[in-house]
């Protein structure tokens, strides 16, 4: 036998040679910017998904930009932010605004004094400049606003075309650009539209192309924080300090360090106690190890979730509302909840079609009784079955007195953990009260294109809407999985209806658009109320739980502490105005 | 009798050349090879190219998809947004949209990002793909080197506690999936038992770290690199040595080496110059051909790791139905291994004067 030892020695030598080197490099490798910043200065950490250059870019209109999701708003600040439950405005860029009815007009004054931090003042010009790229863009905003106009340096008059309340959010909740980058775009953007060109035509188009390819090659900013360009990696970037932005000194934090990745890759880190604050969708079982480490875990409502909806052409047994409400009895909602998303999955109490958090908002006390709870009922479901002129077969299974054998696929993405879990639970349920359900699991990106196409049976499909006013909720309930107005025939339901709390036939498309048209909110209030019982009786789909955050809050690392459980601000959705920023920007949310 | 014009004998001649020229150019093996390498990627690159195109959804949608998941946007606005922000025709009939590939494609034009307007697809390319052939080709040699070392040694002691310790390690390794190794060095050295500083190891450089030839870029490079590279060798290093193993203890009991033994060669001579030079034949072509898959870089390991290489572009060109960038990072993979596989086949034939091909 062949034997060298030298073989061995060498091995050695190499093995200690690649240790020495690591160490030398761990060594010499300066601490990351969580330390760094943490010795210097305070830092939060937080975790958010981004692309690097040359993907990533500072054009915050066009696609791929670095605009960091929440935090954007502590970059190009929005005119205001939200609160959702004292139904009132945080002014930021904007001080005051009020809507004249006579003259249809949404009248915002500006912030004085503030600068960008190029140091040039921010102003009236810089709104209407946002704008006008927005309307190139084909912003929704302008289907409601006629024009804008700037009577001095901190006034600015929307002008409707279309008199909406909803304008008041779309306008505060719009990140102003800076007029220093963007302000030639602008101009040409009135050029064409003062020539009469139209959204269709070709300059439009060939503009709309050369403002999505603009890449400027740094970040002008109104808040208390930018993007250290020079310290971006793919791992982590940093945001610091705009010490010249008038919202600077409520801020406490000198820095945010923003890791990069989705949840797979956020995971270890948050659990290595990096990150003060993540949105990522964390599943039960990471949950509670971060439960383990003592972390909080925040649940603010998205005001939305998964509901099961009907294909009315391939399901015609399923045409009787008594059908649908007697699903919606006999199906334990709680136990869906809890196998998706555990205490992160609320099951609604109204059924409203939209959350429960607004039900008290929109509808009066005399409403709000009137609405069926759907409570787990199997004896009563099957009374309306048989009501409906439904039998059980030999097999258990219900047939329609058209003789519809009522067995069915429910159709879920396989890679939502959390809704296959909620669609197998509703499968076994309706199985065992006698309508045999069978789980068809698709990839995740086919989902949109069958649900529009038609392509199903049953499918989890969301409900309810990230906007405060319901509205939005009942144009994803009733009209965007639906015909006409849908990307295809989506669920066919016919949206004129007989409705017995309503007193007889209404036009719910109608009802739809008009919910969300006048700047009489108290008129809105009306058909919102009327929109939500009439659902209510319908059900043309059926809400199953509200989606919460789940999102880990540690305290004593790098954060103080957050507010108190039950605090209203925790009533904000975690995206459409994050609470973080609004804490940050108002001083609550303290540094160590 | 009309002598020939020499101006008349001349196309003549040129046109009987051309068979011939193409005769010869079709008879030469080196050429002929050359000219599959290239049918390849061209079909490679069509298939590509349509079967993106298959996949459920498009550029729109998968944004539109994005803002109702990350921001949870009613569908109507999320759809607004998306169809203003993506200034792209995508009704454009796919063939015409094929030959305009095509055509850039033959003056090196990959094309522009969709998801990121403007942006030439090689710039992104070029951004991101020296860092994957930095890792996963120091992996590679690091892979190679110790896989054969071992491996020969497994052979030289075969049957011994060694030899059947490493064997089971090998196959132990070669059967765990690269990323499962990815998660548990990460979960158990990193977060459990905090060996490692794995929060500062993620991505491919430390922030403030100026690019550059110095001692700090270096090391540090190499400290973020360390353990994506260590788990590319875990996981690879296994199948070396048992190849290794097996194509040495074959080699070992070939006639010559016997003859070498009985003619009272040293070990040292026998070891180098018949048995690990033969030995180490089989394992040319699979080396040159991993050379090639280097380009493409692991997806789920530089996704973990969040290391810059080509496997993150694609990623995220994947999940953003980026058809451009998807198909530069498919062509480049293509192209590398069929080159590679095409560099085995030519010099095969000098590595081993037994198998050389003719003319």
């Amino acid at each position: 036998m062949i034997q060298d030892n030298t073989l061995a020695v060498r091995r050695r030598q190499a093995i200690g040679l690649a240790g020495a080197v690591l160490g030398a490099a761990a060594g010499a490798v300066p601490a990351t910017a969580s330390a760094q910043y943490g010795m210097a200065s305070k830092s939060f950490n937080g975790a958010w998904p981004y692309d690097l250059p040359p993907t990533g870019h500072y054009n915050s209109y066009a696609t791929g930009n670095l605009n960091l999701g929440i935090y954007y708003d502590l970059m190009e600040m929005p005119l205001g932010m939200y609160y959702w439950a004292k139904d009132s405005w945080m002014p930021l860029m904007a001080t005051a605004w009020e809507t004249n009815a006579e003259k249809a007009t949404f009248q915002v004054k500006l912030r004085q004094g503030a600068k960008w931090s190029d140091g040039i003042a921010f102003g009236s010009k810089d709104v209407v400049n946002t704008f006008m790229i927005q309307k190139l863009l084909n912003n929704v905003v302008w289907r409601y606003l006629d024009r804008i106009e700037t009577p001095d340096d901190y006034t600015v008059n929307f002008i409707m075309s279309k008199p909406t309340t909803t304008v008041e959010r779309y306008v505060l909740r719009m990140n102003i650009r800076p007029s220093s980058i963007y302000g030639d775009w602008a101009n040409k953007v009135r050029d064409i539209v003062n020539a009469g060109k139209t959204a269709d035509s070709d300059e439009w188009k060939a503009l709309r192309k050369e403002v999505s390819e603009f890449r400027p090659k740094s970040q002008v900013v109104t808040g208390p924080f930018m993007i250290d360009q020079k310290n971006m990696t793919e791992a982590q970037l940093s945001l610091v300090k705009n010490a010249g932005s008038w919202a600077a000194k409520t801020v406490s934090f000198d820095s945010i360090i923003l890791y990069n990745g989705e949840t797979p890759t956020v995971t270890p880190i948050v659990l290595a106690k990096e990150v003060d604050y993540a949105t990522h969708g964390f599943p039960p079982a990471t949950e509670k190890a971060f439960k383990d480490l003592g972390f909080r875990v925040l649940r603010p409502p998205t005001y939305a979730g998964p509901a099961l909806y009907f294909n009315y052409a391939k399901m015609p047994a399923i045409a009787p509302k008594a059908v649908r409400q007697a699903i919606a009895h006999a199906i334990k909602r709680d136990i869906g909840a809890a196998a998706a998303l555990g205490e992160s999955a609320e099951p609604p109490k109204f059924m409203a079609g939209f959350s429960d958090r607004l039900v008290d908002k929109w509808m009066t006390p005399d409403q709000i009784g009137k609405l069926n709870k759907y409570e787990y009922n199997l004896a009563g479901a099957e009374a309306l079955m048989t009501g409906a002129g439904y039998k059980k077969g030999s097999d258990g299974v219900w047939v329609s007195p058209d003789g519809e054998r009522m067995e069915y696929e429910v159709t879920v993405p396989a890679e939502f953990a959390d809704n296959s879990a909620l669609a197998q639970a509703i499968a076994e349920q309706l199985t065992a009260f006698g309508i045999k359900t069978t789980v068809r699991l698709i990839t995740f990106t086919q989902l949109t294109p069958d649900t529009q196409q038609g392509n199903f049976q049953m499918v989890i499909q969301g409900w309810g809407s990230g906007n405060p006013h319901p509205h939005f909720a009942f144009v994803q309930d009733l009209v965007t999985w639906n015909t006409p107005s849908g990307a295809g025939p989506g669920m066919a339901y016919p949206l004129i209806q007989k409705v017995d709390a309503l007193g007889g036939e209404v036009d719910l498309d109608a009802m739809v658009t008009a919910s969300a048209q006048g700047l009489d909110k108290d008129a809105q209030k009306e058909l919102i109320g009327k929109l939500a019982l009439a659902y209510n009786e319908l059900l043309p789909n059926i809400p199953q739980y509200e989606r919460l955050g789940n999102n880990p809050a540690p305290e004593g690392l790098r954060v103080k502490a957050w507010p108190a459980v039950g605090d209203p601000i925790f009533d904000n959705s975690p995206y459409a105005d994050s609470f973080v920023i609004m804490l940050m920007l108002d001083g609550t949310l303290q540094s160590v | 009798m009309v002598a020939a014009s020499p101006t008349l004998a001349k196309p003549a001649d040129a046109r009987a050349s051309l068979p011939e020229a193409w005769r010869a150019l079709a008879n030469n093996y080196v050429a002929r090879r050359i000219g599959k390498a290239v049918l390849t990627i061209w079909a490679v690159a069509t298939m590509t190219f349509f079967l993106v195109r298959l996949m459920p959804g498009n550029p729109v949608e998968q944004f539109i998809g994005q803002l109702i998941a990350q921001y949870q946007l009613p569908y109507a606005e999320a759809r607004d947004q998306a169809a203003s922000l993506f200034a792209i025709d995508l009704d454009q009939p796919v063939y015409l949209q094929y030959f305009s590939f095509l055509g850039k494609l033959a003056q090196g034009d990959l094309g522009t990002s969709i998801k990121s307007q403007g942006v030439k697809v090689t710039s992104i390319i070029v951004a991101f793909l020296p860092w994957t052939l930095f890792c996963v080709g120091i992996s590679l040699f690091i892979s190679f080197a110790l896989g054969i070392i071992l491996g020969a040694l497994m052979a030289y002691w075969r049957g011994s506690v060694l030899d059947y310790s490493l064997t089971t390690f090998g196959s132990l390794l070669h059967s765990i999936p690269n990323y499962l190794i990815a998660m548990i060095l990460i979960i158990f050295l990193g977060v459990r038992w905090e060996l490692l500083p794995v929060v500062k190891m993620r991505g491919s450089m430390s922030p403030g770290i100026q690019p550059g030839f110095t001692l700090v870029f270096v090391l540090d490079v190499l400290f973020h690199a360390a353990l994506p590279i260590v788990t590319y060798v875990v996981t690879t290093v296994g199948t070396w040595m048992l190849t290794m193993k097996a194509s040495t203890t074959a080699t070992l009991e070939e006639d010559y080496v016997n003859f070498a033994r009985a003619k009272g060669l040293t070990d040292r001579r026998i070891r180098t110059a018949y048995v690990g030079r033969n030995a180490i034949l089989p394992l040319f072509t699979q080396l040159t051909l991993s050379i090639g898959f280097v380009f493409g870089g692991s997806v789920l390991i530089e996704s973990i790791f969040v290391y810059r290489g080509i496997g993150t572009i694609l990623v995220s060109a994947v999940s953003g139905r980026d058809y451009p960038v998807m198909q530069g990072c498919f062509l480049i993979t293509t192209a590398s291994v069929v080159f590679a596989n095409l560099l085995a086949d030519l010099l095969y034939g000098y590595v081993d004067p037994r198998v050389r091909v003719g003319q």
